[in-house]
């Protein structure tokens, strides 16, 4: 799989890790909480598998993270019932993940 | 030092423990004495249709409401999951307590506890008693998980359902992204079974584990309900035709919630 192929699934399934994470830290009431945060883990692990497919350079981590919080934000404000909260706890997660895969 | 041992009875206005006749002369009126609980009286409650557990699954419930009511304070402690429907294959015994503070910090405090004490393998929610009833009238999930319960007290689940659109929303979040994204198989089942409850919650039908099980044994043959429910490799056209399942599930789900069925 080419490069930019990898690069673009790497950002839609770091987007939807993100998406669950921060939905079970925003809505913390629910009582599933914990259960959503496994299901943010464990599409983790998929980006994870993608991640090590490739050597990524300087440039591609920038055009990662700038992926990331583009598709991120319009998938938060898409999720209207997730709290308004999501928006504060974003740019962190997104840093945390980052730094995690070695991207940042 | 004199001592006695007796159960507590029940009052008209206070609970009370009598001196023994054969002792009215070695504790009198007035005299000081001090009361220590020895051993925590269990009884349980189970609810409406389940069967009645082995004798050793009884004995384990007593023994784990008993160690968490002495070790938290706690308002009401539940066994729920497969451990009360499968003789034996059940993955985990499934704890769900309701307490004032419920919190991450608490569940893996009583989870440590227990291991500790059990050398078993648990699985514990938490949850603020207020907010409990509020999810046993607007979760679909919540109501399915307490078709079948004992707790450590009496518990009527209310019949009332509400549907509460944002709460939906956030349970299909991964099923619509199951769709595009492939994860493990027992995923495809956790989820296929989640839209199978959210259904039958707007559809106001029976929300039994069973029920359930069986409607997702007939969407998808035997063998493929075995892979996914054992988290086996499945091939690429067994996850296309769980997706075409899902997606109809979706639709459905999406028109109910639209037209604002109860």
């Amino acid at each position: 799989m080419g490069k930019n192929k990898d690069m673009q699934e790497l950002a839609n399934l770091m987007t939807k890790a993100l998406r669950h994470k921060i939905g079970s830290i925003a809505n913390k009431d629910e009582f599933y909480a914990n259960k959503y945060a496994k299901d943010a883990e464990n599409i983790m692990k998929e980006a994870e598998k993608v991640l090590l497919r490739q050597n990524w350079n300087n440039y591609d981590k920038e055009k990662i993270k700038e992926l990331l919080k583009k598709r991120l934000h319009k998938e938060l404000e898409q999720k209207d019932f997730l709290d308004i909260k999501k928006f504060d706890i974003m740019d962190g997660e997104i840093s945390k993940s980052l730094k995690k895969f070695d991207l940042m | 030092m004199i001592k006695f041992k007796k159960t507590v009875s029940k009052g008209s206005r206070f609970n009370q423990i009598y001196v023994p006749k054969n002792m009215e002369n070695l504790i009198e009126v007035s005299d000081e004495v001090e009361v220590r609980l020895v051993k925590k009286h269990n009884v349980f409650y189970y609810s409406k249709c389940l069967s009645k557990l082995s004798e050793f699954k009884e004995n384990l419930i007593k023994d784990v409401f008993s160690f968490l009511n002495e070790n938290f304070n706690l308002g009401q402690i539940f066994i729920v999951g497969s451990f009360l429907t499968e003789k034996i294959s059940y993955n985990d015994i499934d704890i769900v307590l309701t307490s004032e503070k419920s919190n991450s910090k608490f569940e893996e405090a009583a989870y440590s506890k227990l291991i500790e004490k059990f050398n078993l393998k648990f699985h514990i929610l938490s949850i603020n008693g207020k907010r409990f009833q509020n999810l046993l009238k607007i979760c679909p999930l919540t109501k399915s998980m307490f078709s079948n319960f004992i707790s450590n007290k009496p518990m009527k689940i209310p019949s009332e359902r509400l549907i509460e659109q944002r709460h939906i929303k956030f349970l299909l979040m991964m099923p619509y992204d199951l769709l595009e994204i492939k994860l493990n198989s027992r995923a495809f089942f956790d989820n296929l079974r989640r839209l199978i409850t959210i259904e039958k919650f707007l559809k106001n039908k029976n929300l039994s584990m069973a029920d359930i099980n069986g409607e997702l044994k007939n969407l998808v043959e035997n063998r493929l309900y075995a892979k996914i429910k054992n988290n086996e490799e499945i091939e690429e056209n067994s996850i296309n035709f769980l997706r075409n399942i899902m997606r109809t599930k979706l639709k459905i789900i999406e028109s109910l919630i639209k037209n604002g069925k109860k």
